[in-house]
């Protein structure tokens, strides 16, 4: 095994400025957990509270995002694996970014979504969010990820940015990241 | 038993049925990964309660912090009300909030929207 040199990683950490990491599986008591650590990191940092809300309420609907998706792909709770990153960009604006496991397929059509949605301003994305919410819940379950995603990007002050990387083992990776 | 009392949790709001006093009340966050779980309980107390009650109903809220599932089963709720509403049945819904927070006054001004029963937001010291 690599040794591991956590003084270069806490370098890292702190030139990045990252507020809190995590990457592993992931249960709903450590959603909240995290989430606790998160809000108590937001008030230390003298956040205000609605940009507080706002990071949490993303932080959220990522994680869980991440877990319903699993849930519905019929993955085992150790599956259900994240990479969660909280972080400030050098404009001193929150980032959160998280990542999972994901097939290929519907890592494209999400990809396609939020490209989808980066064009639309906070007028479009209201109407678009409303739009959502009318829709039948099980639409809603099928598509995934759906009234979710827009509230991330409502809650944005720059278009979500997403990536998906291929796997060795046929499946892929998507990382999203959404700016506050 | 047409009361009921369901504790507050990290991630789900404190509720309470008030069947004689007509007063639906939640306080708290709400952002459990399964909503419905929670709601469909007390959507269908306010279902019951307009159906059978005879009396007007008031919800009291305080409620913080919504994830996406949770605005989705609270809009059902509301819906439910637009409904009584339309029928000429007395409702009315009362969302106090802290100033400290607009986002909480602005959760509630996009639900009131698609509200035309009184909906009243109100800051709170």
């Amino acid at each position: 095994m690599e040794p591991l040199d956590l003084f270069s990683m806490r370098e890292s950490y702190n030139r990045q400025q990252i507020m809190l990491c995590f990457n592993g599986p992931i249960s709903r008591s450590l959603i909240e957990e995290i989430g606790n650590a998160l809000r108590n990191y937001l008030a230390a940092d003298h956040a205000h509270p609605s940009a507080a809300m706002d990071v949490f309420g993303v932080y959220i609907e990522l994680t869980q995002n991440i877990r319903h998706y699993a849930q519905q792909q019929g993955w085992t709770e150790q599956d259900a694996s994240a990479t969660v990153v909280v972080a400030r960009n050098e404009a001193g604006h929150y980032v959160v970014s998280a990542g999972n496991i994901i097939r290929p397929q519907d890592g494209e059509a999400m990809l396609a979504r939020v490209e989808a949605l980066a064009s639309l301003d906070k007028a479009e994305l209201k109407a678009r969010y409303k739009e959502q919410l009318r829709k039948p819940r099980e639409a809603d379950a099928s598509s995934g990820a759906g009234l979710g995603l827009i509230d991330i990007a409502r809650k944005s002050s720059a278009p979500l940015q997403a990536n998906l990387r291929q796997l060795a083992d046929g499946r892929a990776f998507l990382s999203l990241r959404a700016e506050i | 038993m047409n009361d009921f009392s369901i504790p507050g949790t990290q991630s789900t709001p404190a509720i309470q049925g008030d069947w004689a006093q007509g007063i639906l009340s939640m306080q708290g966050d709400s952002y459990p990964e399964n909503s419905y779980e929670l709601f469909h309980q007390v959507f269908e107390w306010v279902e019951r309660f307009l159906k059978q009650a005879g009396r007007p109903l008031t919800l009291e809220l305080k409620l913080l912090y919504l994830n996406t599932s949770s605005i989705k089963a609270m809009m059902d709720i509301f819906d439910l009300l637009e409904e009584a509403h339309h029928q000429h049945k007395p409702v009315a819904v009362n969302w106090r909030y802290d100033p400290r927070n607009e986002r909480v006054a602005e959760l509630a001004e996009e639900f009131k929207e698609d509200c035309s029963f009184p909906f009243a937001i109100l800051s709170h010291d």
